[in-house]
């Protein structure tokens, strides 16, 4: 089992130093790049880092030699074991040059991806105890989206179960998330969760195209605060604005390749408008711009960073609740799609239109992509309720993340919202807001 | 059973559902229709790279209706074709080119390291620069031409012209204040572009080498034309694939020449993540391909005497590698398995070869389509077209 989790990264190299010393030179510039990350890494990413660095530790000198011998010839070959740099963001930058000179860098990824399959299951096995808690990602279609019924949740269909809904009255946006995470006159879901025993605003994440349910879940916080983590990409547009034009202008004014620009947006002190987030501390401040800078379309795309913030925050801080909601995305203008980072509408006349065929086009196949990068992770595999839900739809689609597939669900009971929301608080094991019972098929 | 195993039966079963009774025996040859008439190669590719599940899989065929019922059925159809090399675009493309596999800079920043077919076409032709063209939407395809070696590069490279980057310059100065109509005013447009080629037209993408460093009064009467055609067409077209195809166009009619590379590429917007423009992408580049096949056909110069060689440039990622087909850097078998059609002259009729072949495949053929010859490289020229 694991040692005592390092509070920083420096005392966690310097436990770690001798094993340092013996990696190939890239992989040790990468352990060097992860680190100074610490202070923006969300807690299983730090976890995730000591578990690596003792899961290496563990192997015999035999084994470790097996293990990185790939590695290791393609460094000789490329010549890295030259490199000097002390910093290890240099380094790396180094490494990966030498390697892409000598064309090698494709076979050296593949090579460390082995690495990575090696030691996975000893990294799962130091981070995930049997009694992990269970998960919840809940995938909303926002209204608006031109539902085509026979294609809905086309990809996963097979997989999960669809159950018909009752909406009674329920239809709008509003009074559909109003009954799905706030039912009634006690707390909603994200208040519940907030009050929960070791439960931090990183356990619940929301991550919309628009503001809806951050505005449900400010109103229902009372004193406490909001406690979950919430992205709205609507919320956040004077940011991305900012972050667009000082790129455009980058751009316009001449970089030398893609890591200049990289480099330069890092620099950038640009912050969320003071009310946009949920809850703001560094690392969730950082994750945004990540999000913004690393996801292609991100910054121009509401459903686009939806899926990309989703799947990120699964990935990074595995929260025990994601909501990702999308929304209509825009038609892109004339011209708009050739212009990156640029900002056509000032002197564009054409009105905003709205694309809601696209969109829903656009959101089956990321919502699909939300539960493959989900099911990738040792946290939500088997562990996992999945529900996909279209605002004023009469039907949602629930899948169980390990449990055997039920079909297409023919012949599923009819349920009410209610007890959706009494079926996500059940499975949470938090109290419920609602006077329904749970979905027995589902929490059974 | 491993997947490629099931994907191939699935190629296979896909392009047999396209053409029935139609695979091509090993030996079988095309003949050549008329002996000694020159002949013209056009290859065209799908910038940016497709996946085989959203073009030639039967859950595909939607977005390539043009290819599927009206281009497969003339030619030869190689389901089974791959590339091996860096899935970037410019070393994608780079290898098309020149029939061996390119590590040079992602963005386009070095030239191909060895010859590339428009130099090894030219210099042993001794062809002036008009017969040979790169008209290509990617704007880092500058150095597409040829190589920088000794003996080769400039004098005897081809044309390249980056429609889509002379396209985003005037947007980029339509757009540049918050006064003025935009991009709407498709005329001020129009005026802007035309009489840039007057103006520092290599930092608008022309790198045309008829005659030293402007290009010639033919050269720009036939850019100027076709900048006014695509402003113009009822259509509307905003993309830069359509201003590709309207220069495309205007090429082949006024100076006709014998070997031209185009890539389309708007269906690199896949990395804005948004599914259904990546697909209407392909549908767009479906029905381009499909237009200048028509083109070609309207025009003496071409009808009868062109081969056509249609091919993506690289796959994108597959759906387990995460965000599928938002990006190609997985390297992953969706990224490299492709598909190639060839049709016209040489190329025998609404046959299928289920023979494993590669991009570096294609500069070869065209070396033995138009009958010069290349430095041995990495591919070899495909046996069942008739030479």
């Amino acid at each position: 089992m694991t040692n005592a989790p390092a509070s920083d990264a420096a005392s966690l190299l310097r436990r770690h130093r001798e094993l340092l010393a013996r990696l190939p030179v890239s992989f040790r510039a990468f352990i060097g790049v992860e680190a100074e990350k610490w202070p923006t890494m969300f807690g299983p990413e730090k976890a995730y880092l000591g578990a690596l660095l003792e899961s290496i530790a563990s192997w015999t000198a035999t084994e470790m030699a097996d293990a990185f011998a790939a590695v290791a010839r393609l460094e000789d070959e490329a010549g890295c074991r030259d490199a000097r740099e002390s910093d290890a963001r240099q380094l790396q930058d180094a490494t990966q040059s030498l390697l892409r000179r000598k064309g090698l860098l494709p076979r050296w990824r593949q090579e460390v991806d082995a690495v990575f399959r090696r030691l996975q299951p000893r990294i799962d096995e130091r981070l995930r105890s049997a009694d992990a808690p269970r998960r919840l990602v809940v995938v909303l279609y926002g209204q608006g989206i031109a539902i085509q019924r026979d294609g809905l949740w086309r990809r996963l269909r097979r997989i999960g179960t669809r159950i018909p809904l009752r909406l009674e009255g329920a239809q709008s946006s509003d009074a559909f998330l109003r009954t799905l995470f706030a039912p009634g006159e006690k707390p909603s879901l994200f208040s519940a969760l907030r009050d929960s025993a070791a439960h931090g605003p990183h356990d619940t994440w929301i991550v919309e195209a628009g503001e809806s349910l951050h505005a449900l879940c400010e109103a229902g916080a009372g004193q406490g605060g909001a406690g979950a983590t919430g992205l709205s990409y609507a919320r956040l547009r004077p940011y991305r604005e900012l972050l667009a034009r000082s790129l455009y202008k980058k751009v316009v004014s001449g970089v030398s390749g893609p890591q200049e620009l990289a480099g330069y947006a890092r620099a950038l002190d640009i912050e969320p408008p003071a009310g946009a987030l949920l809850h703001s501390d560094e690392v969730v401040r950082a994750f945004i711009r990540d999000v913004f800078l690393s996801g292609n379309g991100t910054l121009l795309v509401n459903n686009t960073f939806v899926e990309w913030a989703a799947v990120q925050a699964l990935k990074r801080a595995e929260p025990r609740l994601l909501v990702a909601r999308f929304g209509v995305r825009d038609k892109m203008k004339p011209f708009s799609s050739l212009l990156l980072f640029s900002s056509p509408r000032p002197t564009d006349q054409v009105p905003i239109m709205e694309d809601p065929l696209g969109s829903f086009v656009d959101v089956e196949q990321l919502s699909y992509y939300v539960w493959v990068n989900a099911e990738k992770s040792a946290a939500y595999r088997g562990k996992t309720l999945y529900l996909l839900l279209a605002e004023g739809v009469d039907e949602m689609l629930a899948i169980r993340s390990g449990a055997p597939a039920s079909g297409a669900g023919e012949g599923a009971t009819e349920a009410s919202l209610g007890e959706v929301a009494a079926t996500m608080a059940a499975w949470l094991g938090v109290a419920s807001g609602a006077s329904a019972r749970p979905l027995a098929s589902i929490t059974g | 059973m491993p997947p490629w195993t099931t994907s191939r039966r699935d190629v296979l079963r896909g392009a047999a559902a396209l053409m029935a009774d139609a695979i091509v025996p090993r030996r079988t040859y095309a003949e050549r229709e008329r002996a000694g008439v020159e002949t013209r190669a056009i290859v065209v590719t799908f910038g940016g790279g497709v996946r085989w599940e959203d073009t030639f899989a039967p859950e595909g065929w939607s977005n390539i209706p043009h290819l599927v019922s009206d281009l497969v059925p003339q030619g030869l159809f190689y389901p089974e074709t791959r590339y091996d090399g860096l899935t970037g675009h410019f070393n994608a493309t780079g290898a098309l080119v020149t029939g061996c596999l390119q590590n040079v800079d992602a963005y386009g920043n070095e030239a191909p390291t060895t010859p590339t077919v428009f130099e090894c076409f030219r210099k042993e032709r001794r062809l002036p620069p008009e017969q040979a063209w790169v008209i290509a939407s990617n704007k880092s395809f500058g150095l597409l031409g040829g190589s920088k070696l000794r003996d080769w590069g400039d004098p005897c490279a081809a044309n390249v012209i980056l429609p889509k980057q002379f396209l985003v310059e005037s947007i980029k100065s339509a757009v540049a204040t918050d006064a003025g109509p935009g991009v709407e005013d498709r005329q001020a447009l129009a005026e802007k572009m035309v009489s840039a080629l007057d103006e520092g037209y290599e930092g608008f993408g022309w790198r045309v080498h008829d005659s030293g460093r402007a290009p010639g009064k033919e050269v720009r009467a036939t850019l100027a034309k076709s900048l006014l055609d695509y402003f113009n067409d009822p259509l509307v077209p905003t993309s830069g694939d359509e201003l590709t195809f309207f220069m495309t166009k205007e090429i082949m009619s006024r100076l006709a020449p014998s070997l031209v590379l185009v890539n389309f590429w708007d269906i690199d917007i896949a990395h804005f993540g948004a599914y259904s423009l990546y697909l209407e992408a392909i549908r767009r580049t479906d029905r381009l391909v499909h237009g200048l096949w028509e083109h070609a056909q309207s025009l003496p110069q071409y009808r009868r005497r062109t081969t056509l060689i249609v091919v993506p440039e690289m796959g994108r990622d597959g759906d387990p590698s995460g965000n599928g087909f938002a990006n190609h850097r997985s390297g992953d078998e969706s990224c490299r398995r492709l598909w190639l059609l060839a049709v016209g002259a040489g190329v025998p009729r609404g046959l299928v070869s289920e023979r494993p072949i590669r991009t570096t495949d294609v500069a070869p053929t065209l070396a033995r389509v138009l009958g010069f010859k290349m430095p041995e490289g990495e591919g070899r020229a495909l046996s069942e077209l008739a030479f």
